[in-house]
C-alpha cells in the first residue's frame, strides 16, 4: 500500500529535520520505501503487516521512535462519553460486530480531511478486505443524537441522501445506481434485511458498509469533533481498524473518548480499548533466532525503538507491552523480529554458512540435460514456452480430444488451459515463425500435465521431450535418423522399436509409435495438412514427442 | 600502399557474370546464368556489397498467384464458360436446369456461373412455361479472366497489361491473390572497376582444391593455390544451440549444487493447502481471490488431503495457533478451501512438501521452476513465471545465518554489493529482502528470506529453525540481457533466438 503525503508535513510531525537520505534510509530500516517524490509530495510504500502506517501519522509515531525521538508506547488516553450503541437482533448473520469512538478536538483543513479518507480508504482494502471484513465510517460528532442504533432494515425502507448526492434515495437504489453502492453493494445485497445506522432521532448515519448519508456522514473543515464506527464480521479486525483510526485522529490533537456498545445477548464492551497486550519473551529465545547476543538492556532499548514498552524481568525474561494498533503481533516470534529492526538491519552481521550438505541435481534434469545435449547435436535449437495455453492449440487444431486441465479465472482463452502435449506448442511456434531462415528444427523439453482422478492434486505431471523439422520439403526417414540418433544416444540400441500408428494428427501411413522395452513412450509422423492448416502454416513438418520417466532412467 | 581486392571463388565468378551486364541484373537471373542458387548468389552479392564492390538495392514488387479456387477453375475452366459451352451444345438455347447438368457443375457454382454469364452479356434470360431459359448470344465466349487464369497457372507470377481488366475481376472474386517478392539488383560500382579487373585478372592460377589423388601423387609440389577471402564475415548459419534462458538456469542450478543444495520439484496445480493453508496465509487473504490465483476447474477442482494429523494440526493453528504460541487467525477453518485446486502460485509449497517428507537435518533444498498468477500478459507481467527459492534446515540457524547464505548466493551468482532491510512474508518471521546494486538500475530487490514461522514448522513436527531464500532470478537474466519486456523471457521468435545467447 502507498501512503502519500507533505514531506513538510511528516517531518513536523517527527519534529526532527532529516534530508531525503536520512528519510529513505530510516524508512528502509522500518521495511518502509520510498516509492517516488515530487516537489514536497512524497509516496510510501508500506508492508501489509504495518496497517498502523497507513497514515502519515502512523509513519510519524514509528519513525519518532526509531529515531529515538519519543521512544516506547504511545500515550493517548481514553475518556470515557458515557454515549451508547445499542446494537439490535438480526445482525448476528449479516454484520455482527461494531467498535465506535469520538475524538474531539481534532486538527481539520482540507488537506487532513482528504488524509483520514484516505486512511479511511486503505485500511478498509487491505485489512477490512475490501469492506467485506470491516468498513469505517467517520462521522458529525455535534449533530447526533445519542444512543446510536445499530440494527437491520427492509431494503425498500431504507431512504436518505446518500454521501455526494443531493436527493434522497431508496436502499435498492443505492445499490444500482450509487457507485458504491455497485462496487459494495454486493457485501450484503443477498440479506433479507440490511444493517443500518440511525441516531435515537432517527436520522440515518449510514448504510454499512456501502455508504455513508450526506448529512450526518459528510466531514467538513468545520467539523472538530469526530464520531468514529467501524462494522464488520470479525471482531478482533473491527477493533483493530478502530484502534488504528483513532490513534491517527489523536495525533492531530484530538481527544478520544469511548463509547458503550450493548449488544442484544446482553454482552457490553467499552470501545476503543487501547490497552497495550503484553507478552513475556525469553531472552534466549530472541538471541536464538537472531543470533545476536544482546543484553537484556538492548532488547529493551530496540523494543522501546519500535513503540513497545519493555522490562526486564529477572535475568532471563523481558515483559513487553504491545501497542493496541498493532495488527500483526500474533506470536512471540512477531515481538523478535522488531528486536532486530529496532537493533538495525544494517547493523546485523551476517553470519559465514556452515552448514555442511552435499548437492545433487534430480536424476529427471540430468536426463533431460542429456536429452537437450543429444538434439542440439542432431541440429535442433532449443525452444521455452509457457506451460499455459488453449484448448484450441492443445485439441481442435490437432484433431484431438485429450483430457486437459482448465482454469475456472483465465485472463485470456489463449492461456486458459494447461499444456498435456508438448507437439501442439510446437506447431504454434512454427506457425509463428514461417518469415524465419528455413530449415527448421526446434526442440523443447518441459513438463506436461494430464488429469488423473488417482492422485492428490488429480494430476499427472510428467517430462517430455519434442523435436519439429519444417522446411519447403520434409523427409520422415531422416527425422527417424534423429530419433534413432537420439535413443542410442540415451543407451537405448536393441531396446526401443517403432510401430505403424494411426492418428489423426498425423497424415496416414505416415505415422508410428515409439516403444521401448515394447511399452509406449512416444510417437513420431508428418503432421496432418488439416493440422497443419488449422495453425495456418504453410509449410509441411515432420515431428515427434517421447515422454521422460520419472526416475530419470529407462529400467530395465 | 594501394587498395587491393582479395576475392573467393565464388565471388570471382558472380564478379565476371555481373561485369557482362551493363546496369542493374536481378540476383536471380544472375544465379541462373551461373546455375547457381540463388540465395547462394545473394550471399555473395552482399558480401561484396559490404565491402563497397558492388551496389545491391532491394526492389519490392506485386507478383500474382492462384487460390485454391482460383486453381480449379485454371484446371477444369471457369464456371460461367462451362455452362456457356453447354449452352451452345445445346443448340444455342436451353432450360437452365439442362444446361447446369450438361455443364457438370456444382449445385454451388450454379449462381456464379449465371451471375457471370449475364454481367458478360452472353446470355439472355427468359421464362417458358414456368422455366428458366437461356439463350445464348455468342457462339465463343471470350473471359479475360480465363486467360489471367491459364496465364498464372502456367507458372508466371506478373501479368501482361493486356490482361489488366481481367486482373482485376479475378482479384475482385478472389480467384487470385497478391503477394510481395523481393528481387535485389545489382550493379558493379563504376569507381572500383579497375580494382576490380585487377583482382580478376589476378591469382586465377593455382590450386582449387586440394584433393586426396593430389596428395598420393604429389601433384600439388612447385604449384600455388588461390587464395581464399580470410577477412570476410562468415555468414549466419543455424546449428542447434541452447536457449538463453535455459543457459542462465542451468548456471543458477550449477552454483547452487555446488553451494550444496539439493534440487527438488512439486506439481504445478496444487491444493490451496499446499499452496497457502501449511504456510499460515489466512483463508480470506486477498492473494487467494480469483483476480490473482488461477482456480483449477476442469476436469477437477477439488484434491485431496493426504495426511489428516497435519490436516488437523494447521486447521487449529490457523483458528487459535494451536500447540505453537500464536494466537491464530481467530477464524474458522474451512475443508472446502482448503482442498479447492489452483495453480501453484510460488514454489514455496515445495519447499513444505520437501520438509514434509524428509527427516534427521541438516538438509539444503533448492528449486526453480515454473509458478502462475492470473495475470494479463503484458510487457511487465506474464501468467507465468520461474522462480528460484531454497531452504536449509539445520540445529541452531539464525538470522544471522539466512543473511549469510543470501548473501553467499548473491555473490556467487555475481552480485558485488548488497544490503538488507527487513521484508514481510505470510510465512516468514523475521524476514529479509536483499538489495543488490546494479550499475544502472540503482538498488533493486534480488532476495527476499525469511525464517519459517512456528505456525509453518511444528504442525510438520518441526521444532528446529528453518531458513527459506528466494532469488529473483528471472529479473536478474533481464538485467544481464538487457531485456526490459518480460515476453522475451518465453521469446517465440526464432530468428532472436538464434542470434541471442547467454554468456557468463
Amino acid at each position: 500500500m502507498i501512503v502519500e503525503c507533505s514531506i513538510k508535513n511528516l517531518l513536523d510531525l517527527v519534529g526532527k529535520k532529516l534530508t531525503i537520505d536520512e528519510l529513505e534510509h530510516t524508512l528502509f530500516m522500518l521495511k518502509a520505501e520510498i516509492e517516488k517524490i515530487e516537489g514536497d509530495t512524497i509516496e510510501i510504500e508500506i508492508n501489509p503487516d504495518r496497517q498502523d502506517m497507513l497514515s502519515v501519522e502512523g509513519i510519524a509515531i514509528a519513525l519518532r521512535a526509531f529515531l529515538g525521538i519519543e521512544t516506547g508506547l504511545p500515550r493517548h488516553p481514553v475518556r470515557k462519553s458515557r454515549k451508547e450503541i445499542i446494537v439490535k437482533r438480526g445482525l448476528e448473520k449479516i454484520r455482527r460486530y461494531i467498535a465506535c469512538g469520538i475524538v474531539k478536538g481534532v486538527e481539520v483543513s482540507d488537506e487532513r480531511i482528504k488524509e483520514y479518507m484516505r486512511l479511511q480508504e486503505s485500511l478498509t482494502a487491505t485489512h477490512g478486505r475490501n469492506r467485506r471484513k470491516a468498513s469505517i465510517g467517520l462521522y458529525v460528532y455535534d449533530a447526533l443524537k445519542f444512543p446510536v442504533i445499530y440494527r437491520p432494515e427492509r431494503p425498500d425502507k431504507i431512504r436518505f441522501v446518500p454521501l455526494g448526492y443531493e436527493s434522497e434515495m431508496d436502499g435498492p437504489t443505492i445499490m444500482r445506481e450509487h457507485e458504491k453502492g455497485i462496487e459494495y453493494g454486493p457485501i450484503i445485497a443477498d440479506f433479507k434485511k440490511w444493517p443500518l445506522l440511525i441516531d435515537s432521532e432517527g436520522k440515518i448515519l449510514s448504510l454499512p458498509p456501502v455508504i455513508n448519508s450526506n448529512d450526518l456522514g459528510r466531514v467538513t473543515e468545520e467539523t472538530t469533533n469526530i464520531f468514529v464506527e467501524v462494522t464488520g464480521t470479525h471482531l478482533p479486525t473491527v477493533e483493530q481498524a478502530l484502534n488504528i483510526m483513532v490513534t491517527a485522529l489523536a495525533e492531530r490533537g484530538g481527544r478520544i473518548e469511548s463509547v458503550t456498545i450493548r449488544y442484544p445477548d446482553g454482552a457490553v464492551l467499552e470501545t476503543p480499548d487501547l490497552t497495550p497486550h503484553t507478552m513475556t519473551i525469553e531472552v534466549e529465545d530472541i538471541r536464538a533466532l537472531t543470533g545476536l547476543e544482546l543484553s537484556s538492556e538492548e532488547i529493551v532499548t530496540s523494543l522501546e525503538r519500535m513503540n513497545y514498552d519493555a522490562q526486564a524481568v529477572g535475568k532471563r525474561k523481558i515483559k513487553v507491552k504491545t501497542p493496541a494498533f498493532r495488527t500483526d503481533i500474533l506470536h512471540p516470534v512477531d515481538v523478535i523480529e522488531d528486536v532486530a529492526i529496532g537493533y538495525g538491519f544494517d547493523r546485523i552481521e551476517p553470519m559465514i554458512p556452515s552448514t555442511m550438505t552435499a548437492g545433487s541435481l534430480r536424476p529427471l534434469t540430468r536426463l533431460k540435460n542429456k536429452c537437450r545435449d543429444l538434439m542440439i547435436g542432431a541440429g535442433y535449437q532449443e525452444i521455452m514456452s509457457y506451460v499455459m495455453t488453449s484448448p484450441e492449440t492443445m485439441n481442435s487444431r490437432m484433431r484431438r480430444a485429450q483430457p486437459l486441465i482448465e482454469v475456472g479465472n483465465p485472463k485470456s482463452r489463449d492461456f486458459s488451459a494447461l499444456r498435456n502435449s508438448l507437439l501442439p506448442v510446437l506447431l504454434d511456434f512454427a506457425a509463428k515463425n514461417q518469415h524465419a531462415d528455413y530449415p527448421q528444427k526446434v526442440f523443447e523439453v518441459g513438463d506436461i500435465v494430464i488429469p488423473d482422478e488417482k492422485r492428490e492434486t488429480r494430476i499427472d505431471q510428467r517430462a517430455a521431450l519434442c523435436g519439429l523439422v519444417t522446411d519447403t520439403r520434409v523427409n520422415l526417414t531422416d527425422l527417424m535418423n534423429d530419433i534413432g540418433f537420439l535413443l542410442r544416444g540415451l543407451g537405448l540400441e536393441g531396446r526401443f522399436r517403432f510401430r505403424s500408428r494411426e492418428d489423426s494428427s498425423f497424415i496416414l501411413g505416415r505415422c508410428g509409435t515409439i516403444l521401448i522395452d515394447d511399452e509406449e513412450v512416444g510417437y513420431f509422423g508428418e503432421i496432418a495438412p488439416e493440422v497443419l492448416e488449422a495453425f495456418g502454416i504453410e509449410s509441411p513438418v515432420v515431428a515427434f514427442e517421447e515422454f521422460l520417466p520419472e526416475s530419470g532412467n529407462w529400467k530395465k | 600502399m594501394t587498395e587491393q581486392i582479395q576475392l573467393t571463388e565464388g565471388e570471382r565468378r558472380v564478379l565476371s557474370e555481373l561485369l557482362k551486364v551493363d546496369g542493374e541484373i536481378a540476383a536471380e537471373s544472375l544465379a541462373q546464368q551461373l546455375g547457381e542458387r540463388t540465395d547462394r548468389v545473394i550471399s555473395i552479392l552482399n558480401s561484396l556489397a559490404e565491402r563497397e564492390i558492388v551496389r545491391l538495392s532491394v526492389q519490392e514488387r506485386e507478383t500474382f498467384l492462384l487460390t485454391d479456387e482460383g486453381a480449379q477453375y485454371a484446371n477444369e475452366g471457369l464456371p460461367e464458360v462451362r455452362l456457356m459451352r453447354a449452352i451452345v451444345d445445346l443448340g444455342g438455347k436451353a432450360s437452365l436446369s439442362d444446361a447446369v447438368e450438361k455443364a457438370g457443375i456444382s449445385p454451388k457454382a450454379k449462381g456464379i456461373a449465371i451471375n457471370w454469364c449475364r454481367r458478360n452479356g452472353w446470355v439472355q434470360i427468359s421464362k417458358e412455361e414456368g422455366q428458366t431459359i437461356l439463350s445464348a448470344t455468342t457462339e465463343d465466349p471470350q473471359s479475360e479472366v480465363a486467360n489471367v487464369l491459364s496465364h498464372l497457372a502456367s507458372g508466371a507470377k506478373d501479368i501482361p497489361d493486356s490482361l489488366q481488366d481481367g486482373l482485376k475481376q479475378a482479384l475482385e472474386r478472389t480467384l487470385v491473390k497478391t503477394q510481395v517478392a523481393k528481387s535485389f539488383l545489382a550493379k558493379v560500382r563504376t569507381e572500383k572497376m579497375d580494382l576490380i579487373t585487377e583482382a580478376l585478372s589476378q591469382g586465377t592460377e593455382g590450386i582449387i582444391d586440394l584433393t586426396p589423388e593430389m596428395l598420393m601423387t604429389g601433384a600439388w609440389k612447385g604449384k600455388t593455390f588461390r587464395p581464399y577471402n580470410v577477412e570476410i564475415q562468415p555468414a549466419y548459419i543455424n546449428y542447434g544451440r541452447k536457449h538463453p534462458y535455459a543457459e542462465f538456469i542451468d548456471w543458477l542450478k550449477e552454483i547452487l549444487v555446488g553451494l550444496g543444495f539439493t534440487e527438488w520439484f512439486g506439481p504445478y496445480v496444487e491444493t490451496e493447502f499446499w499452496n497457502n493453508d501449511v504456510l499460515f496465509v489466512p483463508q480470506d487473504h486477498v492473494a487467494r481471490e480469483v483476480q490473482d490465483q488461477y482456480r483449477v476447474t476442469k476436469p477437477f477442482d477439488h484434491g485431496d488431503i493426504l495426511d489428516e494429523k497435519h490436516y488437523r494440526a494447521v486447521k487449529a493453528v490457523h483458528e487459535d495457533g494451536g500447540n505453537t504460541g500464536s494466537i491464530g487467525w481467530q477464524a474458522p477453518f474451512s475443508r472446502e478451501i482448503t482442498t479447492r485446486l489452483v495453480l501453484r502460485s510460488h514454489t514455496t509449497p515445495v519447499s513444505m512438501r520437501y520438509l514434509s517428507t524428509h527427516d534427521s537435518p541438516p538438509h539444503k533444498m533448492f528449486i526453480i521452476d515454473r509458478n502462475f498468477r492470473a495475470e494479463k500478459l503484458s510487457a511487465s507481467h506474464a501468467q507465468e513465471f520461474n522462480q528460484c527459492e531454497g531452504i536449509i534446515w539445520d540445529k541452531g540457524l539464525t538470522l544471522r545465518d539466512l543473511m549469510g547464505y543470501i548473501s553467499e548466493i548473491c555473490k556467487r551468482v555475481g552480485i558485488k554489493k548488497m544490503k538488507f532491510k527487513p521484508g514481510q512474508f505470510p510465512f516468514t518471521e523475521p524476514s529479509v529482502e536483499g538489495f543488490a546494486k546494479h550499475e544502472t538500475l540503482g538498488w533493486i530487490e534480488v532476495a527476499p528470506g525469511g525464517i519459517f514461522r512456528p505456525e509453518v514448522t511444528y504442525p510438520l513436527g518441526i521444532k528446529d529453525t528453518v531458513l527459506a531464500w528466494g532469488l529473483g532470478a528471472g529479473r536478474m537474466y533481464m538485467a544481464s540481457m538487457g531485456i526490459a519486456d518480460i515476453r522475451e523471457l518465453y521469446s517465440r521468435d526464432l530468428t532472436w533466438l538464434r542470434r541471442k545467447y547467454f554468456v557468463k
